[in-house]
């Protein structure tokens, strides 16, 4: 048993490793303790000076019943509540987040190179792609944004509202069933300044072309993530009732609104423009460069929608100017 | 004359007063009770330097003796270190709360207030734990830059940087189950945001709330499970966690260098 297990420890491929220089060496006492005594201490103090200030927050108790509005989750998941107002819930609020979280699991899978590590910014074009990519994910997240919201003013000084731009297509009459050039259905609770977001857009677009009646005709075609296809019974392992998606049928213009257009925007077309871009260029040359820009691109979209979930989010969520929030506490 | 004087003799004020300190610091440090407690001399030459961090349980954390490079502050801006430390900071500031707090939806959130008002250094011990916890979830996050941009991940590191992922993962799930426990106004409805996240999970969302937040709505029985998991279950993983991090940064040859 021993022997084998040692002979299998033995077998593993060998993997280079860097060489120790004894003189570049030096020790950890003090020099490396002396630092984190430091640090510890700087840090405590910081935070107890921080803490004489400044009170945690404490508002009234619980209440059900009360709701305030805005609702917020915890800064750091922020940007998850962002999401859900541009796409379909289950993406924005569990698929996306796991995704990202395998993306980053998978990193060092991907780029296996062992050059250029244990360097900052160690190939030759680095901190370019670094930066055009924090500048590209702040400025592609809140321009995404600002775009889906629809009636909101973009700009305090200048009244331009992006709503403006899809005005050409006119509201549906009140009476017709059946429209034949695309319209918008005004739903009950909509806004009437034309469309408010791509998923109010898509889903009140009606038309009838080529006799195909948009979008009632498409109501009631399986596809996994509705109960068409009829609840899943998987009781014996303890789950006996899944559910589909959202339980609704297909609706294609919502499924193209809150999950083929966001996501192939926001996995695909974005990040495939920037890399390809990049790539062309030069500067993207290995894999460590194209892992450089997905990862800066997902932690600064990360940080520009938690940005816009803490300071640009109002009653109703609204996209609103940071100086202009307040929370009506029910 | 002075070649017949006695060796060890003071001879006058400032001789004596270093025959004392002598003799004070052989009685502290020199008796039987110290030398049972720390086996290495004073770390004054590098082999009692190298002694004291290898039979230290605390120090041995640490290599003996490192990479010049790897100990400059602007290298690792000791930013894992102080992800660490700061978890350090709030299980002691948690361990004080704990004492004051009943996680039951009558008491919890006047706990909360009485400790604010009634309690010596309570409301510090609040605000300590609240800060340090959200100085944890940045400084997770830039610790894990740090070591994406400096291409630690590499082979042999790559597991290390699984562990790393579940760790942060770990930092702000128990970010977030402390939210919830002073039932106030701001923790209800935060948390009653995830429920709904939770709820949207495909297939699973009944079963998501059921099982995480204890039902349809917020109530005492997501109070006690997420207190159950901020006390005791999501520390001790992530306790077992962080010494698997720092076992296998060891493991893998220490810290990333150049080939
Ligand atoms: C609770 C969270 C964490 C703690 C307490 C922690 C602690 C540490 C410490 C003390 C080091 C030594 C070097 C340094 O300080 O930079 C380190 C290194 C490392 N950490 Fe973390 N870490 C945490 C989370 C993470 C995360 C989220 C990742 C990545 C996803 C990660 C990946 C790594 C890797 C790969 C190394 C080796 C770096 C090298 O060889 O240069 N850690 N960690």
């Amino acid at each position: 048993m021993a022997v084998q297990a040692q002979r299998q420890a033995t077998a593993a491929p060998a993997r280079p490793r860097p060489k120790r220089v004894r003189e570049e060496e030096v020790l950890v006492w003090p020099d490396l303790v002396f630092i984190e005594f430091i640090s510890a201490v700087l840090f405590t103090i910081t935070f107890v000076i921080l803490s004489v200030f400044i009170n945690a927050p404490l508002l009234n108790r619980a209440n059900l019943d009360v709701t305030p509005n805005p609702s917020k989750a915890p800064w750091y998941f922020l940007n998850l509540q962002e999401l859900l107002l541009h796409m379909d819930k289950a993406w924005a609020g569990v698929l996306i987040p796991t995704i990202a979280l395998g993306f980053f699991a998978a990193i060092p899978f991907i780029d296996r190179s062992r050059h250029m590590q244990g360097l900052w910014f160690g190939t030759k074009y680095s901190v370019r792609i670094t930066v055009i990519t924090i500048i590209y994910a702040t400025v592609v997240s809140f321009g995404l944004v600002t775009l889906d919201a629809g009636d909101t003013r973009l700009t305090p000084l200048v009244d331009f509202k992006t709503e403006m731009l899809t005005r050409w297509i006119p509201s549906c009459p009140e009476a017709a069933e059946d429209v034949g050039w695309p319209c918008l259905r005004d739903e009950a609770g909509a806004k009437h300044l034309g469309i408010v977001s791509t998923k109010d857009f898509s889903k009140r677009l009606e038309f009838e072309v080529l006799g195909v009646n948009w979008p009632e005709d498409l109501d009631n075609i399986a596809w996994p993530f509705n109960d068409s296809i009829g609840d899943w019974d998987l009781g014996f392992i303890g789950l006996s009732n899944i559910h589909g998606w959202g339980g609704e049928h297909l609706n294609i213009p919502a499924a193209m609104a809150e999950q083929v257009i966001p996501l192939t925007l926001t996995i695909v077309v974005f990040p495939g423009l920037i890399i390809y871009t990049m790539f062309r260029l030069g500067w993207v040359r290995t894999r460590r460069d194209v892992m450089i820009v997905m990862y800066t691109g997902v932690i600064f979209g990360y940080l520009a929608l938690t940005l816009i979930g803490s300071f640009f989010r109002g009653e109703g969520q609204d996209l609103i100017a940071p100086w202009n929030i307040k929370v009506d506490e029910g | 004359m002075s070649a017949t004087e006695e060796p060890g003799k003071p001879r006058n004020l400032s001789e004596r007063i270093q025959l004392l300190q002598d003799r004070i610091y052989d009685r502290l440090f020199h008796n039987y009770i110290w030398q049972s407690i720390f086996r290495s001399g004073y770390p004054n030459t590098p082999r009692n330097q190298m002694l004291v961090v290898a039979t230290n349980v605390f120090l041995h954390l640490h290599p003996t003796r490192l990479q010049r490079t790897h100990v400059r502050v602007t290298y690792t801006y000791c930013l894992g270190g102080l992800t660490f430390f700061m978890f350090i900071v709030l299980t002691i500031t948690g361990v004080l709360l704990m004492f004051y707090y009943v996680p039951s939806v009558d008491r919890a959130y006047q706990d909360i207030a009485a400790l604010e008002t009634n309690v010596k250094f309570g409301l510090l011990m609040r605000n300590m734990h609240r800060w340090t916890a959200h100085a944890m979830v940045i400084l997770v996050f830039l610790h894990m830059m740090r070591v994406f941009y400096t291409g630690a991940y590499k082979p042999p590191r790559e597991f290390n940087w699984v562990v790393g992922v579940v760790l942060l993962v770990l930092t702000l799930v128990l970010s977030f189950t402390g939210y919830l426990l002073p039932w106030d106004q701001l923790a209800l409805w935060a948390v009653t945001v995830g429920h709904g996240i939770g709820g949207s999970s495909p297939y699973l969302g009944d079963e998501v709330q059921t099982v995480i937040f204890g039902g349809f709505e917020i109530g005492q029985p997501a109070l006690i499970r997420f207190y159950t998991l901020h006390v005791i279950a999501l520390p001790l993983l992530a306790a077992i966690m962080m010494a698997v991090h720092f076992w296998r940064i060891r493991r893998d040859g220490g810290m990333a260098r150049p080939l």
